[in-house]
């Protein structure tokens, strides 16, 4: 099979190519974190939604419709859950980032809160986004090679390849590389996916075979399930503790599983992109017609087509399509997988390296570090966990499955902070942070990675995960919220910082709404809270039988929870549109913002001190692991 | 750095237009060589046909031409192809769908090289493109 390396070489060049486009147009490592905020607007906007939707799309979203059908169709309204974030945020964060000269997220929780805990936060989801949730899909995808080649490239072996690969790229270039390159990997994804569709439709004999296999099983009371949403909740104890009646995909649980979709977009790694680009006049178009218009469509159309064919036929799942097509067609899609994935992997390890060095190695113990320093060693670090993220790949498949399940729900919880700095400012800096406390708690309670930390602790959960067949996001951000409410609402009295208040300003000032826009704002709430309850939320109960006859029979000739994904697609779509233009929360923006001017302050020498915390850093990370250690070896792992 | 956007916006895009439709173009031409269906290979050769509309296009937005460094690989690619396929041809080993499916590709692409100099050049300009020395000769006898 001479096609796979071929093409895998060919994408290999295209990427040092544009690493080495990347680092003329750096010139020097001033511009290698945010691109010198210089990234086009219609490029971001390319990003954002292939880093969104990512390489999961095929590998996670297809498979989960073959495994468990249309059960939750959250998953099918994937292209608007992940557009609308970045609807509510990204242009006031660009604005944010623009003002006070900032590049990331962890940057602005600092500038904004002045909170060391939700940098840690921050730094953390983006670690998790680039060891787990990108690992997980490396290891999908080198395993698929393992198999394409018959086992003549062992999937560790792949996995080292395509980690150094990326690594290469992404060490030369910095962000502008990610930039550039990740505009191609998306449109390269987009085509695999159809590609990968079309292939599928091919094999099962077009749409109406599809169609016909759908209602085949459908007739099967063992497998009617697949096709109806199995009540609005269940009061289970949680997945292996309790199984639910029917099946674990309830109304409300796609309600969780549409805010963990809605994290990916308040992560670090969003922000990364916003922040770099030159200026917020692609955002509404990005957020409406790339993400939720054209990938939306390729959710609710491409995926779940190939998640249903491997449905109905276990044969046509994408390892044995892309092992039964001609090598050089199974080649290119397999380029436009990889791409997808190395497009959110790439970006996942530069946010978390920046992050890990610049963010809290930087000021905690070397703040002398200069610029060239910093890069050097971010890229030392880049490389140690592209490492990690490939050994965990090879030797703890299952540790890695569990963190990466927690990248999103994570992720979820920063849209607290991410409120209180773009909407509600009365969030105060005590309350986001007890809030965020309390989420991450409640996420760690109701997941694998959670439970296995307390069972090591001798603790053993009475529930499992997710309990009442709710994700461990909703089981988060409910809590999140409350507690963050609960706390501004006592301490409202006291005061943000200089730069929140600076911050707080300009948004009021700039941002101001017109009046045709607060005539909306009710119009605007009731059609979002509409939709997710009938998209995603209770309201799904009715797409079981919304287009079903009197008969039984599929008025749509379709599962009737598909043609109400496709109908509620369109509605979103809608949505989208009508929030980011006609309510103006991602329209473009043409003001200049002139950089915040901070009061003189005098700075003291931090050496003694830096060098005190690094000692006890050193020394309680080693206590740390020697008491792990030995806690092992005493009592097994 | 700014000043280097537009070039920098037309490679993005000339290399996503080649990365979707130029190798679904060769993928579908190889498939229809494979199983010796003339049809899937001229949908292959249109697909090509359709990048090269987008690269003139994207050309056309940001006001420039093919660069040289595009029109070698374009020229040394064709070349190479066209002598598999003689040789193929000569060796005997072709079918004929395979041999119109050559002849599609090529015969396409010729023209379409040809039709591309004479509407951006005009049908004079064109002819000048190759012959340097007489376009030379003329100004020197003016």
């Amino acid at each position: 099979m001479i096609w796979l390396p071929l093409y895998v070489l060919f994408y290999t060049l295209v990427t040092l190519y544009w690493a080495r486009i990347a680092a003329q147009a750096n010139g020097s490592d001033q511009t290698y974190f945010s691109a010198g905020h210089d990234l086009q607007p219609w490029v971001s906007a390319l990003v954002i939604a292939g880093a969104s939707l990512s390489g999961w799309v095929v590998l996670g979203g297809a498979s989960e419709v073959a495994l468990h059908g249309f059960g939750q169709p959250a998953l099918l309204q994937a292209g608007i859950a992940l557009a609308l974030p970045g609807v509510l945020f990204f242009k006031r964060l660009w604005l944010v980032g623009e003002r006070l000269r900032l590049s990331s997220q962890a940057e602005v929780f600092r500038a904004y809160y002045r909170s060391e805990f939700l940098v840690v936060v921050s730094t953390l989801v983006a670690v998790l986004f680039a060891v787990g949730f990108a690992g997980m899909q490396l290891r999908a995808l080198s395993g698929l090679v393992a198999q394409l080649t018959g086992d003549a490239v062992t999937a560790p072996v792949v996995g080292l390849a395509l980690s150094a690969v990326m690594f290469g790229y992404v060490v030369i270039g910095g962000m502008r590389a990610i930039g550039y390159l990740g505009a191609v990997q998306t449109l390269l994804l987009a085509a695999a996916l159809i590609g990968l569709a079309g292939f599928a439709l091919v094999g099962l004999g077009g749409f109406d075979a599809l169609n016909a296999g759908l209602v085949a099983l459908a007739a099967d009371p063992a497998h009617a399930g697949l096709f109806s949403v199995a009540g609005v909740i269940q009061f289970t104890a949680g997945i292996g503790r309790e199984a639910a009646a029917g099946h674990e995909g309830t109304a409300l649980a796609s309600l969780g599983l549409l805010f963990a979709l809605m994290g990916f977009q308040a992560s670090p790694l969003a922000a990364k992109i916003v922040m770099s680009t030159r200026n917020p006049r692609g955002l509404a178009a990005g957020q409406t017609w790339v993400l939720a218009g054209v990938g939306g469509a390729l959710v609710v159309g491409c995926m779940v087509v190939l998640g249903a064919a491997a449905l109905i036929d276990p044969g046509l799942a994408v390892p044995q399509l892309l092992a039964s097509i001609s090598p050089w067609f199974s080649a290119w899609l397999f380029i436009g997988l990889l791409a997808g994935v190395q497009l959110v992997a790439g970006l996942a390890l530069f946010t978390a390296g920046e992050a890990l060095v610049r963010h809290i190695y930087k000021p905690w113990f070397q703040s002398s570090l200069n610029r060239q320093d910093t890069v050097t060693i971010t890229r030392v670090v880049i490389g140690v966990l592209a490492l990690i993220s490939v050994a965990m790949q090879a030797l703890t498949p299952v540790t890695l499955s569990a963190l990466g399940a927690l990248a999103l729900p994570l992720s979820v919880q920063l849209w607290v902070p991410l409120l209180g700095i773009c909407w509600l400012g009365w969030f105060g800096r005590g309350a986001v942070m007890a809030g965020v406390g309390f989420g991450i708690a409640g996420v760690l309670l109701t997941e694998p990675a959670g439970h296995a930390l307390l069972s090591y602790l001798g603790l053993d959960l009475p529930w499992g995960r997710w309990p009442w067949t709710l994700h461990s996001a909703l089981w988060g951000i409910v809590p999140n919220l409350c507690v963050t409410l609960l706390v501004s609402a006592v301490t409202r009295r006291i005061r943000l910082g200089e730069e929140a208040q600076d911050i707080r300003q300009l948004l009021d000032v700039t941002l101001r709404s017109g009046p045709k826009v607060r005539a909306l704002q009710v119009t605007a709430w009731s059609v979002v809270l509409a939709w997710v309850f009938l998209a995603a939320g209770p309201g799904l109960i009715f797409g079981n039988s919304a287009f079903v006859g009197t008969d039984g029979a599929w008025l749509l000739g379709m599962p009737s929870l598909w043609g109400w994904a496709l109908l509620f697609w369109a509605a979103g779509l809608g949505m989208v549109w009508f929030l980011s233009y006609k309510m103006e929360l991602a329209s473009p923006l043409t003001v200049g913002i002139p950089p915040y001017a901070p009061k003189p302050r005098l700075r003291y020498d931090q050496t003694v001190a830096e060098a005190a915390r690094l000692r006890t850093a050193v020394i309680t990370i080693a206590a740390g692991f020697g008491i792990v250690v030995m806690t092992v070896l005493s009592f097994g792992g | 750095m700014s000043d280097k956007s537009p070039a920098v916006d037309r490679g993005i895009l000339v290399f996503a237009i080649w990365a979707v439709f130029g190798f679904l173009g060769l993928g579908l031409f190889l498939e229809g060589m494979a199983h010796d269906v003339w049809g899937i290979a001229a949908i292959g050769v249109a697909c090509v046909v359709l990048a090269f509309a987008g690269h003139i296009i994207v050309n056309g937005i940001f006001d420039t031409g093919f660069s040289q460094g595009e029109t070698v690989l374009g020229i040394a690619i064709y070349g190479g192809l066209s002598l598999l396929f003689v040789l193929g041809a000569l060796g005997g080993g072709m079918t004929m769908a395979d041999f119109y499916s050559g002849l599609t590709l090529f015969g396409t692409l010729g023209a379409g090289f040809l039709v591309y100099l004479f509407t951006r050049h005009g049908l004079r300009g064109a002819f000048s493109r190759f012959h340097g020395k007489s376009a030379s000769l003329q100004k020197g006898n003016r």
